[in-house]
């Protein structure tokens, strides 16, 4: 199972790389209001790269309801298992 | 009986008092009652099949997706049923509101096959609010196969979830996790019933006294282009955004100060649109709520569909990371687009509305990085006042030529329109504006005063909005005479100055039709 420090490396060039700049670094409580690019339509260009960084699919419940990176995190971990 | 009206308000206090005073576990029953009521009285009464209909179908369905939801087994009857469910109450709104299409669909059809026979109409019939219905029921259908919101178990629960009558009329598309508050215990509370008070007040105050007025002149243009010609047709495209929006927002004051006064809160519609820097912000803050249930509900899926993921990742290979992601945006947001012109039911809708701003979004998004480098080449300060104006300004603009579409009744009139515009560009008369020519639209020099006093009135109050949160806020943390001066002063602009019909109703509003 990966860890979540792991996850977070993974995550950090996901962000740098949909999001072009390679100053990101996310955090339990990065929300869409600290990284300027991500409104709810850059959202899921996010969301589909996530899911193509672990290699799995994300639950459309999740994508709509998620609130911050912590969040994010946990589902991945969760999805995972 | 329509939302501005002498009778909806004496409606509104009988169902308040008998709210307050009913013990709280049946006062959802009293909100189904006034939302019959209230049907009944405002729609043609047998389409309230329809909402039944749509209550069964979506309350089955629920309670079969809730309970076989996790089952790996069932994963494809579930979600056969979901697609099967969310079809039917489409094709029951295209009944009643698609005729524009099955009509055009049998007359293509006719062309080549000649025997086949071309569709009529139904008989007009008002079946209120059912493209704002029948969205929810969708949310909700698709909320429940993803497992953000549990199935109602009570079916008449879920029907008040429907029929909640506030909404009826222009909306919002609520969600149904807002509204698990109409089933809760309220208690009555001075303050709901002063904000709800107020909130309907300013309402009245947008449709009456400013949209009601810019409406005769805006039409009386149109209707006589001849006569009014040269900067006449161009002032009616430029009020029309300023009309649509005091009549649309200001029958959502109504509708949200309603619901307040039932200590129930629904979800905001507008948020200063006409602030906005760029359509894509402009429609961030513009019929909000329908906005967001096509993001989340088509955009979102279509992005997230395998076949586009794969498409984005050709295009990618093949064009670049830029284009990989502009190309594959811009045809989410074309299917965006359409199902938004399905929803408003014409066809000259998806072809004039839906395009233009589809168009208007891709051209922003494809110039971006170009206007990022001369602002920057150029050092323009773009937090200023002045580059903000100008910004709104043009998005302003792309939304008042787009309109044009919207105030016409066929794509023919719209084009008919953009004619008039172009041509009266070689005949402009700007001294006709100050030479009593607008004396003859149909208003009087009160009319065209109350016009500009209630722009600033509004200006004034989206300026508080936007530093405030609520204008009322700051209202509410002013002195207690200066408090009670602006509203008794709002409540007899509105007596006094209000564009009454007969028996002191207003005209029906631009977006009761959906």
């Amino acid at each position: 199972m990966m860890s979540r420090e792991a996850v977070y490396e993974r995550l950090n060039g996901v962000f740098r790389e949909v999001f072009d700049d390679d100053t990101i670094v996310v955090n339990d409580s990065t929300t869409a209001d600290d990284i300027e690019d991500w409104d709810s339509f850059e959202h899921i260009n996010l969301i589909v790269a996530i899911e193509e960084e672990f290699g799995f699919k994300i639950p459309m419940g999740k994508t709509v309801t998620m609130k911050n990176v912590g969040e994010m995190v946990d589902i991945i971990l969760q999805m995972g298992e | 009986m329509t939302v501005v009206s002498f009778y909806y308000l004496f409606f509104l206090a009988i169902g308040v008092l008998i709210y307050y005073a009913v013990p709280k576990k049946v006062q959802w029953i009293i909100l189904l009652l006034l939302s019959l009521i209230f049907y009944v009285s405002a729609a043609t009464p047998y389409t309230i099949v329809f909402l039944i209909a749509s209550t069964i179908i979506a309350y089955t369905s629920t309670i079969y997706i809730y309970r076989h939801k996790d089952a790996e087994i069932y994963a494809k009857t579930v979600s056969i049923v979901a697609i099967v469910s969310v079809l039917i109450n489409i094709l029951m709104w295209f009944l009643l509101k698609g005729s524009a299409f099955w009509i055009l669909g049998s007359i293509l059809i006719n062309k080549v096959i000649p025997g086949v026979p071309v569709l009529r109409a139904l008989p007009v019939v008002s079946a209120l609010g059912m493209g704002y219905y029948t969205a929810q029921i969708i949310g909700y259908i698709l909320d429940v196969l993803w497992g953000n919101a549990d199935a109602q178990k009570n079916p008449i629960k879920l029907f008040l979830f429907l029929c909640f009558f506030p909404q009826l009329t222009v909306g919002p598309v609520s969600r149904y996790n807002d509204l698990l508050v109409l089933y809760d215990y309220h208690k009555f509370s001075y303050q709901n019933i002063c904000i709800g008070a107020q909130r309907i007040l300013w309402g009245f105050f947008k449709k009456l006294v400013i949209s009601d007025r810019v409406a005769i002149i805006v039409n009386s243009i149109w209707n006589d282009t001849t006569t009014y010609g040269g900067v006449w047709p161009w002032i009616a495209v430029f009020l029309y955004p300023l009309e649509i929006y005091t009549d649309f927002s200001g029958c959502m004051d109504v509708v949200l100060g309603t619901s307040e006064l039932f200590d129930i809160h629904l979800s905001e519609n507008f948020r200063n649109p006409f602030f906005s820097r760029n359509s894509q912000e402009f429609w961030q803050r513009w019929h909000i709520t329908l906005g967001s249930w096509a993001r989340d509900y088509v955009y979102y899926p279509v992005m997230k569909s395998r076949w586009m993921v794969n498409f984005g990742k050709k295009c990618k290979k093949k064009y670049g990371k830029r284009w990989g992601k502009f190309i594959p945006w811009s045809l989410s947001m074309a299917i965006l687009w359409f199902v938004m012109g399905v929803w408003h039911g014409s066809v000259h809708h998806i072809f004039g509305v839906s395009l233009w701003f589809w168009l208007a979004l891709v051209i922003s998004e494809l110039f971006e990085p170009i206007t990022k480098k001369i602002t920057c080449v150029l050092r323009i300060k773009t937090e200023s006042f002045g580059w903000h104006f100008y910004q709104s300004g043009r998005t302003y603009a792309v939304y008042a030529l787009g309109a044009v579409f919207f105030t016409s009744s066929s794509l023919q009139i719209a084009l008919a329109h953009y004619r008039v515009l172009g041509s009266s560009l070689s005949q402009l008369n700007p001294w006709t504006l100050f030479d009593g020519t607008v004396l003859n639209l149909g208003v009087s020099w009160k009319d065209i005063n109350l016009i500009i006093f209630g722009c600033v009135c509004l200006i004034l109050a989206d300026y508080l909005r936007e530093r405030y949160d609520y204008a009322r806020i700051w209202v509410r943390n002013q002195s207690f005479g200066f408090r009670w001066l602006i509203w008794i002063g709002i409540f007899l602009v509105v007596l006094i100055y209000g564009m009454y019909g007969p028996e002191y109703n207003s005209s029906t509003f631009i977006y009761q039709g959906f």
